[in-house]
């Protein structure tokens, strides 16, 4: 209880000694992430709005030059380098998420049905590979894929590549590094979702002379759905704006969206035209995110698909 | 029957992924003993790759880059992220959702986006007074930016995960807000202290894409020397290195192992 025009009582200074204590706490990182993260990119989203100098700096006017570039309007007319970009890109999570989650499912249910002191460790074997920087796992594959080598000439032997091309550079190899990348990311929410898992439900499934199929369907699916849709955040948004797999496995032929933002900063590009891109690939990502959480929410799950 | 089949497919599959997991790592590890100058072609046993990479100054300079930026923006990240964290944790009644949505976007935005955003700034910020040149500082300023969250979160949900007692007890026995600290928030939070600082550790030694746009000439990081070998022309002496960095994740695994087998126990 409080009547006005009280006198500064205890209470009251000691409510202006919390706030002093949360400014203490939180303004350091908030001011820290705020300095360097939210004014860059606000920076960033600015320069997408101006014009390319020389040097591909930006400079005034404001103008809508770098939106309509990257839509592929140019000197010459309209060409479609940029939209082809932005399907490979699409294209190439959309392939990959699948693929991912088609190897995850069945190797997450596996742990789930070892020895309860094996599972931690056949996890952290899942796991460790993607320890190491990717730039070597990437290289690893360039190894793996390049011209001579008993997988390229299989390839060969089999009529799937032109000889003496090997399979790098190639779209495959973008596909199958971005796969090995993430695979880890799918099997660990899918694993939790499976330790989880309420086999009553399976039971009663064959008690009712389901099929494995229906079973499956109707008692094991649903279960594991909010992990599904965890691993897919996990993997396919990071996916979508991935930049050294396509650089180094996919060659020129490869890019992806963040090659073709990328490259714009770096010697002398066109900034506007890489910050339109980037701007697109916010949208496109926070899309994403807010497209898994109503499913997620819907499902219920709520809580486990918020990252 | 039918089980049976299942249960062999599956481990079928299992196999193959830790194959297919394995595979490129091994080929690295394999050629970086390879006497040729050859990743297709494996000649004969040598350690002449090894003997090239301790001669080559570069890549010193480059590993002590990377352990100079992962220890000191570790450090500054533990310090801010952990206030921050206690923060969040004293006044979670209040509406805070602001701060947690700004927590949150370092992790949400794509690295690509992240990386060029900084180093954007940080060039404009340059040009305009003189501050921030790419290199090492700029670098380290990037990598606490990524850091920070997940310290505030580790400890955070430390703090959540005690007993609210705890607090009221230090303030009854008139501890003085310093004593506190030091004789009871410290060893308390310890353990989420220690994996908050290697968790920090681990995300700076793995970064390539932050680090290689918030890099200056002279600050390349191991991974940035590797990029531009590979990109240069590819030698096994990129092999012997990597083994070297894959030898350090797996005593990193073997270690994380039995730590899990005592944390059982």
């Amino acid at each position: 209880m409080s009547f006005p025009g009280a006198v500064p009582t205890a209470r009251s200074r000691a409510m202006v000694r919390e706030t002093r204590h949360l400014l203490f706490t939180v303004t350091p990182g908030a001011f820290w992430i705020f300095t360097f993260l939210v004014l860059p990119s606000a920076y960033l989203m600015g320069v997408a709005f101006m014009t390319n100098g020389p040097y591909g700096l930006p400079q005034m006017p404001l103008s809508l030059d770098s939106f309509e570039r990257l839509a592929g309007v140019g000197f010459l007319g309209w060409s479609p380098g940029n939209l082809y970009t932005l399907l490979r890109s699409l294209w190439q999570t959309l392939v990959s998420t699948v693929l991912v989650v088609i190897i995850a499912y069945p190797v997450a249910y596996y742990i789930t049905t070892c020895r309860e002191k094996w599972r931690p460790i056949l996890l952290l074997l899942v796991v460790v590979p993607s320890w190491t920087n990717q730039v070597i796992r990437a290289f690893g594959w360039m190894n793996l894929l390049a011209p001579g080598t008993p997988l390229s000439n299989l390839a060969e032997s089999l009529g799937l590549v032109a000889p003496n091309m090997g399979l790098y550079p190639s779209n495959f190899a973008v596909t199958l590094g971005l796969v090995y990348n993430f695979l880890p990311f799918m099997v660990l929410p899918l694993y939790a979702a499976f330790e989880k898992l309420d086999t009553a439900q399976v039971q009663a499934a064959q008690d009712l002379y389901a099929s494995p199929v229906r079973a499956f369907w109707h008692a094991v699916f649903p279960q594991t759905l909010p992990g599904l849709l965890a691993g897919t955040v996990l993997v396919a948004i990071p996916a979508f704006g991935m930049y050294v797999i396509p650089e180094l496995l996919g060659g020129g032929k490869g890019m992806m969206l963040g090659n073709l933002v990328a490259n714009q900063f770096s010697g002398s590009s066109n900034w506007p035209l890489g910050a339109a891109g980037a701007i697109l690939m916010l949208i496109a990502t926070f899309i994403g995110l807010f497209a898994m959480r109503r499913i997620g929410k819907r499902l219920g799950g709520g809580e486990e698909v918020v990252i | 029957m039918r089980k049976r089949t299942l249960a062999r497919g599956l481990a079928g599959i299992w196999w193959g992924t830790l194959f297919f997991l394995y595979i490129p790592l091994f080929v690295i590890v394999l050629f970086s003993f390879n006497s040729a100058n050859s990743t297709a072609i494996f000649e004969s046993f040598s350690l002449a790759w090894y003997r090239r990479l301790f001669d080559n100054e570069q890549i010193i300079d480059a590993f002590g880059n990377s352990l100079v930026l992962a220890v000191s923006s570790s450090i500054i990240a533990l310090v801010i992220g952990c206030l921050i964290g206690y923060g969040m944790y004293r006044h979670r009644h209040r509406k805070l959702g602001w701060l947690i949505a700004l927590i949150y976007l370092p992790i949400v935005l794509p690295d690509i986006v992240f990386g060029i955003s900084e180093m954007a700034f940080f060039v404009q910020i340059h040009d305009w007074t003189g501050l921030l040149k790419p290199g090492l500082g700029t670098m380290i300023i990037a990598h606490v930016t990524f850091q920070i969250p997940f310290v505030a979160l580790i400890v955070y949900s430390r703090f959540v995960g005690l007993d609210p007692t705890l607090f009221e007890a230090a303030k009854d026995l008139y501890a003085s807000p310093l004593k506190r600290v030091v004789h009871f928030m410290v060893p308390t939070i310890k353990p989420a202290l220690i994996s908050a600082f290697f968790l920090s550790f681990t995300l700076s030694i793995d970064d390539f894409v932050i680090s290689f746009f918030t890099a200056g000439p002279e600050s390349a990081t191991l991974p940035i020397y590797i990029w531009s070998a590979i990109k240069k022309g590819v030698t096994p002496e990129i092999n012997a290195i990597a083994t070297l960095m894959i030898s350090a994740v797996a005593i990193a695994a073997i270690f994380s192992m039995l730590f899990n087998r005592q944390g059982r126990r």
